[in-house]
């Protein structure tokens, strides 16, 4: 599972931007919520539907690809603000400080680089999409909403990587273990058992 | 001469080690696996590209095809099946089903010797089942569980590894995210790896099970029985743990029958057990939060889809699988050995590597070799070097990674399990919990050892739907 890592406030603007932005991201993640909670409903309808009156929903299909790359990407720059893209902590997990922000400061930019690049090639996908006015096969929704999706949440993470390197880069230069507005290393056990902590707090 | 005209000269096979040599290395330092991924495929192609036509026009050609490849990779039919099982985990933990299914086990096979341990295997195999989260399931039953075999008598080694392997009963039985996702990787059926998955997650339960009871009548001193219920209490159990045998009867039903696809076979899933969330009295900011988990889990597994079908584009220039596949079908020793190799390589893997980072990395390079080795794409079970057609080795190679992905969860000196298991109680040491798993652990290894020899157990029901 995509466990959450705690990340830490202060009144720096630093620590101010990252929560300022994490609103936005968690609005996005929420309507790619909203949108996987009315694909469970169409589905259902449609297979009700089907079953018992012989009428499935008209393109059906259609819908449900158009409405995937709104859960698929929405949702990207919040999963990076929490540490929820899953790497390995082999060597992460055991070096500390300095040299630990330093790497993942590399890694950051590393990721905002070929972030930009396919920010690029998919608004060039969806502007190839809109100008010849490309339509889905079974009831000709237009495609392009859903490939504009893309560039955009791309973009959000983007910004979203800006902010981690500018944390990390203040974490490098200041050292220490806790910096802010950065995903926290845990090891994945204790990432498990607060998730376990937190649903089963909801029970008792 | 310079290094860009040395690069430019290389051929395929040397331009596709470098990258992937380049995308272990990324991933080792530390970088996220989907981007990792994203990084090499994209590098790659720059380069194929670039050696063909210049920098220039090889960098628009490598970003055009680059850009196009998450919109379109996503947008399939088949992948809105995950959403709809990640949806059912989450809502699985509001709708009150660990303590239904625990209470109601414990009712029907406390009986038995050791009966309150066999009770916490078939309530955590249910649980996991249909939550998907190995993991999560061994952390919520060291909460429920074994508080109450302690209270018993129960030892806490033993209490703690039943729960820690318990755990990993999630991944095989339907609803599983993970077996879809290799049954995209591998351009499979959907339906069929998933009642693939069926029989051996059910079988390796029952060895869970039935370990017990062994333990429980050839040891001194173990936890006693549960008994005193009376049918009347037994059947007032069975209402709250309904949605999970609902969950898992549709999905075999949908797809087993096909009456319906495996997404609406994972909504309707979804719909019962919200349905049932609601009745159990789940807040709105239940919901919400329920919404924003499954939003989160999904974009991290269809951002690692993408990350690696990028660099599966580019391996499409760079003839990698194929030179890998010579190699190892040129090997000097017998395919069944390799194939064991490949599965221990797996094992070692899996200790460091969550599973759906591991299969996606590797998949793309080693599943073509498997294939090969049994004899092609084309291949018939009698030609075949391991008795089963190219389709039947398909499904049966994944459930075997699957179950593999999940028996590092319980390998010491690293699984993942155990470790969460001790963090969760605090009178367990992390050794302890290791001992108790044990006999667990050597059981799975029976199990993966005899669904690698009998592929007929995997097979049966995918045969009866017409793939074999």
């Amino acid at each position: 599972m995509a466990g959450s890592h705690t990340v830490l406030e202060d009144d720096s603007r630093l620590s101010k931007a990252d929560r300022l932005f994490f609103k936005l991201e968690s609005l996005l993640t929420l309507i790619g919520g909203v949108v996987i909670f009315l694909l469970v409903f169409l589905a259902t309808a449609n297979v009700l539907g089907r079953w018992l009156f012989s009428l499935p929903i008209s393109g059906y299909i259609d819908w449900v690809e158009q409405a995937m790359a709104f859960f698929a990407f929405l949702g990207i720059a919040y999963t990076q603000r929490e540490g929820g893209h899953i790497r390995m902590d082999m060597l992460i997990g055991h070096i500390h400080g300095r040299l630990l922000w330093f790497t993942e400061l590399i890694s950051t930019l590393l990721m905002l680089g070929v972030t930009l690049v396919l920010i690029y090639g998919s608004w060039l996908h969806f502007l190839r999409a809109y100008e010849i006015g490309d339509s889905s096969l079974d009831i000709n929704l237009p495609t392009w909403p859903a490939k504009l999706v893309v560039p955009l949440a791309l973009s959000v993470l983007a910004l979203r990587l800006v902010l981690h390197i500018w944390g990390y880069a203040r974490a490098t230069r200041q050292g220490g273990e806790r910096p802010v507005a950065v995903p926290l290393i845990e090891d994945a056990a204790a990432v498990a058992a607060a998730e376990a902590e937190s649903v089963m707090g909801e029970q008792e | 001469m310079t290094l860009f005209e040395t690069m430019g000269q290389m051929d395929s096979v040397s331009i596709g080690l470098w990258v992937t040599g380049l995308m272990l290395l990324l991933v080792v330092i530390g970088v996220r696996v989907a981007f990792a991924a994203a990084i090499a495929g994209f590098l790659g192609l720059l380069w194929v590209f670039s050696a063909r036509m210049g920098f220039e026009k090889g960098f628009m050609v490598a970003l055009k095809m680059a850009g196009t490849i998450p919109h379109s990779k996503v947008s399939t039919l088949a992948l809105s099946l995950i959403p709809t099982f990640i949806l059912i985990g989450y809502l699985a933990y509001h709708a009150g089903l660990t303590r239904a299914l625990f209470e109601a086990a414990k009712r029907w096979v406390g009986w038995l010797p050791g009966g309150m341990g066999v009770a916490t295997v078939f309530s955590a195999a249910g649980f996991a089942a249909v939550s998907g989260a190995s993991v999560a399931t061994s952390a919520v039953f060291a909460r429920i569980a074994v508080p109450e075999m302690l209270k018993l008598g129960y030892d806490k080694r033993f209490a703690a590894g039943v729960v820690a392997a318990s755990g990993t009963l999630a991944s095989l039985i339907p609803p599983s995210a993970i077996l879809v996702i290799y049954a995209i990787i591998v351009e499979q059926d959907v339906g069929a790896l998933l009642m693939a998955g069926f029989l051996p997650g059910a079988f390796s339960a029952l060895v869970y099970g039935g370990l017990v009871i062994a333990m429980a009548t050839t040891r001194k001193r173990f936890g006693p029985p549960v008994r005193g219920f009376s049918w009347r209490q037994r059947f007032e159990t069975l209402p709250g743990a309904l949605p999970i045998f609902l969950v898992i009867g549709i999905i075999v039903v949908c797809i087993y029958g096909g009456v319906g696809t495996p997404t609406e076979a994972g909504s309707l899933g979804a719909f019962v057990i919200l349905c049932m969330a609601l009745y159990k009295g789940m807040s709105f900011a239940d919901l919400k939060g329920a919404l924003m988990e499954t939003a989160k889990l999904t974009v991290m597994i269809f951002t690692i889809i993408w990350g690696v079908l990028l660099y599966v584009r580019f391996l499409g220039f760079a003839d990698l699988p194929t030179a890998f596949s010579d190699w190892i079908t040129n090997l000097d020793q017998s395919p069944m050995v390799t194939l064991v190799l490949i599965l221990l390589a797996y094992a070692v893997l899996g200790m460091f590597m969550d599973a759906i980072g591991m299969l996606l990395l590797t998949l793309p390079v080693v599943y073509p070799a498997v294939i090969a080795l049994n004899g092609g794409p084309d291949v018939t079970a009698a030609e075949s070097a391991f008795g089963v057609s190219a389709v039947g080795c398909s499904i049966w190679f994944g459930i075997i990674v699957v179950k593999m992905a999940e028996f590092c969860l319980i390998t010491p000196p690293i699984g993942l399990n155990c470790f969460v298991v001790a963090g969760v109680r605090p009178e367990c040491s992390v050794q302890d919990v290791f001992r108790g798993v044990i006999p667990f652990f050597i059981a799975d290894a029976l199990t993966i050892a005899a669904l690698v020899a009998m592929p007929g157990v995997v097979l049966w029901l995918p045969g009866l739907m017409g793939f074999s």
